[in-house]
């Protein structure tokens, strides 16, 4: 029994829907739109890296066209004021537009209602808000590059006293934010109200998909930790805009005059605020895609998760102590002693979880019957990726190691390590898993295998050497690559490989894109299969493929398992569905 | 619900009214209160936060009814209230265990 | 299917699903302003003397003791705004459509009194000079009250909602509706509550 009592206009169908799983899939294209749009800046930044000052190909007179009209000199290079511009809106665009509101607002919106047998989410119309004002947002970001000076460059962290004396970009980039945090707060109420509420009858906690448990966590972190950075943007705003000095120390002088501000200000006060929020936004950038990790890996190894109790209480202790450790950022701002023990040992206490997670993956894989599709191989790789990324992660939380590392390239490729192979293997293999449920067809296996095979590789070839430029002491967010400082020399003929292999990342892209809009246009069987995986969560078992509009299920899914029954003792086939009696 | 349910919530709420605007005396006449010169600022900050707290704890029991409220919604607030507590705080001690003073 | 627990409670909870909600959006709001006043705490302690003296050589000491009243004023209009949000709610519990209407529509007036308090004390500063550019208080003060004034106005615009179009829901589910003004209601009270901790930290503690 559908409720459809009169059609929709197209309006309220495909553009004001308060549908989650319409909502979910405007999220999922706006984010891959501005993934994109994030990777190319990054493409041009590798240019510059590569082949310093030299002119663009293809692209140069767009560049040109870009630098002269925010007043910078170029001859289709990229000019160093434009440098900054794209490195502080590639770190913003992809955190902010592009990974946040995919795995949390396209994957949670779109699952969370299914996984738990609910009807849609519990504040549809705030669903929509939200993913308007994320638009919004996303729109002041974009309409900031055409401004004279440029878009925002005073890197992603936006660190006073440079930030608050920087171009108009800069308050663009604060009103961006404000609307994007709104939308993010907006988004994180909605899907806890729904989860702690709305779980159909006999899904107990314990019951849950690791999936649910990690946007549960990563929406309270999103709650609790966002607010202060909304604080200190006002802040921000305010010493912009009139003239005060929250950041700014007194006498301070600019371009040799002092500032006529109110004085008595502090730029740490900006760092602590920030990473406040910045150090749980790391978690908030990879707990969904450790959610659908799980997810995949149970299907394909054809046997319960193992450690699902240490997984939940690993990612909710997680979560907590992700607020514990945000002065590992602040090393080196000539913190106390007292201080450094305190944030050293709670960050050396967070790997902990994070190790076990990841140990109860690869502890799931002993004895499974594994079948290696596409999302499995994602997965896979996902787990060294992630080992990787963690890992190098450990002498960035230690301060002793972090004088020597600390702003070099040995924290961009750690921090890339867990984003980048880390959050975007996870959400290919969530796309090619999730992908029939959406639209009842199945992605194409071996444009999927080359997609992931190729990905895999110059995912390295770009991330790897940054560790091994770091080390040599090559400082981050340098115009040149590093050219002009004699302790680089040693390791710049890396540049050339690493821009290569981001170049040659995009290509690999191909195939992924060409098989999204063959699979698009291929005509839908009549009756496609609901549950291809073979797969035991609600979404699976009990939706059709795609799930009906508005109400999801014809009748209140009642659940009797647990989520990942598979290869049950007795049981006539390998998967018992978390519904079956 | 009747007339009379409501009745004892009705007073309750004039009673915390009446109590809430004690406090806003209180709070105003011990700012212009002399505190012995040394600690004066310490002292007049602690009485003032101190009155504060008992007000707001007046508007979030009752008028709030976080008092008969759900044991979900404690967790929650006292989560927050942790993590408030870092955000305050923190930073106040950092700058009193700088590794030097500029 | 509707969507459960709008009205009723869900069992192992207690709540109904905007209860939830909001008291999430209040956990928000505390380390919002929690924000604000760690950047109070921080540059008060490391300033010299409290208020600082400006550029100009004053501080603006003296003109904040006058004001006192005037916010003590504001402080009490507040919390007897409060008193009349949760009447307004119970007014609902006892079916009585027209003292709702004037518990709220006396929570619009003090809202708007306080507003209008706000507008003469902040004219007066600005006139003498005292603007946010001035020295670090006059920063954080105007910063402050003008973000607690902005949820206000927030306010302002939901309870005047549910004083005129909004209103038509008493007549269709009037439960939903009782509460709905009770979610109000707890977002009123925190905007009060922050005031009562606002008052002290800007008027009072130099």
């Amino acid at each position: 029994m559908s409720d459809s009592h009169h059609e929709e206009s197209f309006w309220r169908k495909y553009i004001f829907s308060t549908d989650h799983k319409t909502i979910g899939i405007q999220y999922g294209i706006t984010a891959l739109l501005f993934l994109f749009f994030g990777f190319s800046l990054m493409m041009i930044m590798r240019w510059q890296m590569a082949f310093p000052d030299q002119a663009v190909p293809i692209f140069g007179g767009l560049i040109k066209w870009l630098a002269e009209l925010n007043g910078f000199a170029s001859v289709g290079n990229l000019p160093s004021d434009l440098y900054n511009v794209f490195g502080a809106m590639h770190g913003t665009i992809m955190i902010f537009l592009g990974v946040v509101p995919l795995v949390v607002g396209a994957f949670g919106n779109y699952l969370v209602p299914l996984q738990i047998g609910a009807p849609d989410m519990a504040f549809p119309k705030l669903n929509m808000a939200s993913y308007w004002v994320y638009f919004i947002g996303g729109v002041i970001m974009l309409v900031s590059f055409f401004l004279p000076g440029g878009a925002a460059n005073s890197g992603w962290t936006s660190y006073p006293p440079l930030s608050v004396i920087a171009t108009t970009g800069q308050t663009f980039w604060l009103l961006g934010m404000v609307f994007l945090i709104t939308s993010s707060l907006l988004g994180s109420i909605n899907i806890i109200v729904t989860i702690v509420q709305l779980r159909a009858p006999g899904l107990t906690w314990m019951r849950l998909p690791f999936f649910v448990w990690s946007q549960l966590v990563t929406s309270f972190l999103l709650v609790l930790a966002f607010p202060p950075l909304e604080a200190a943007g006002f802040f921000q705003l305010m010493d912009r805009v009139f003239d005060t000095s929250f950041f700014l120390p007194s006498g301070l002088v600019v371009g040799g005059e002092a500032l006529n501000v109110s004085g008595g200000g502090s730029p740490l006060l900006w760092q602590h605020l920030f990473w406040f929020l910045a150090h749980p936004e790391v978690y908030v950038l990879i707990l969904p895609g450790m959610g659908v990790i799980a997810e995949v890996i149970a299907n394909n190894t054809r046997k319960p998760l193992w450690g699902y109790k240490s997984l939940v209480y690993s990612v909710v202790f997680l979560g907590f102590m992700s607020f514990l450790v945000w002065a590992h950022h602040m090393f080196m701002t000539g913190m106390g002693q007292g201080m450094s023990i305190f944030f050293q040992t709670t960050t050396m206490i967070i790997s902990v979880p994070s190790v076990i997670i990841l140990s109860c993956f690869m502890l799931s894989l002993w004895g499974g019957s594994i079948r290696f599709n596409t999302p499995m191989l994602f997965a896979l790789g996902w787990i060294p990726m992630f080992g990787i990324g963690g890992l190098t992660g450990l002498p960035l939380g230690l301060s002793t190691p972090d004088i020597h590392l600390h702003d070099t390239y040995y924290v961009i490729g750690h921090f890339h390590y867990v984003v980048a192979p880390g959050t975007i293997f996870a959400i290919f293999a969530g796309i090619y898993y999730w992908f029939p449920k959406m639209t009842g067809k199945m992605l194409d296996e071996v444009l999927g295998k080359i997609h992931f095979f190729f990905s895999f590789i110059f995912m390295n070839g770009i991330f790897w050497p940054m560790l091994i430029q770091g080390l040599a002491g090559v400082s981050r967010r340098l115009a040149d690559g590093g050219e002009s400082y004699a302790h680089s020399q040693g390791t710049l003929h890396l540049n050339e490989f690493m821009s290569y292999s981001a170049w040659l990342l995009a290509v690999a892209q191909i195939p992924f894109i060409i098989n999204i809009i063959r699979t698009l246009l291929r005509k839908k069987d009549a009756e496609p299969d609901p549950n291809p995986w073979q797969a035991t969560t609600i979404e699976w078992t009990d939706t059709t493929s795609p799930p009906m509009g508005h109400g999801n299920f014809e009748k209140v899914p009642t659940v009797h398992r647990g989520p990942y029954e598979y290869s049950v003792p007795g049981d006539s086939s390998d998967f018992t569905p978390q519904t079956k009696n | 619900m009747s007339r009379n349910d409501m009745t004892h919530h009705i007073s309750n709420y004039r009673k915390i009214f009446v109590y809430l605007l004690i406090g806003t005396v209180l709070t105003v006449t011990a700012s212009y209160l002399e505190f012995n010169v040394q600690n004066s600022i310490a002292g007049a900050v602690f009485v003032g936060l101190t009155i504060a707290t008992v007000k707001g704890y007046l508007v979030a029991a009752n008028f709030m009814h976080l008092n008969s409220e759900k044991k979900i919604i404690h967790w929650i607030l006292l989560l927050t209230v942790f993590f408030l507590g870092l955000l305050l705080f923190i930073p106040l001690l950092w700058d009193l265990n700088l590794m030097s003073h500029y | 299917m509707e969507i459960p627990y709008n009205v009723e409670v869900r069992e192992d909870t207690g709540l109904y699903n905007s209860k939830l909600g909001i008291w999430l959006f209040l956990a928000s709001e505390i380390m919002l302003f929690g924000g604000l006043f760690s950047a109070y705490i921080l540059l008060r302690t490391g300033a010299p003397m409290w208020p600082p003296i400006g550029a100009d050589g004053h501080s603006v000491l003296h003109i904040l003791k006058d004001t006192v009243p005037h916010a003590t004023f504001n402080t009490v209009v507040l919390i007897l705004s409060s008193v009349t949000m949760v009447m307004a709610w119970v007014s609902l519990k006892q079916k009585d459509l027209s003292k709702y209407k004037l518990y709220l529509g006396t929570t619009i007036v003090c809202a708007i009194i306080f507003l209008v308090v706000k507008y003469f004390e902040y004219s007066h500063k600005i006139h003498e000079g005292f603007v946010p550019a001035h020295d670090t208080y006059m920063a954080l003060y105007f910063t402050l009250t003008g973000l607690h004034g902005l949820h206000i106005i927030g306010g302002i615009v939901v309870l005047a909602y549910f004083f005129g179009p909004g209103i038509n829901m008493w007549v269709s589910e009037p439960e939903r509706f009782t509460n709905r003004i009770e979610i109000v209601g707890l977002y009123w009270h925190f905007v009060d509550l922050v005031w009562i901790f606002l008052f002290p930290i800007l008027y009072l503690l130099n």
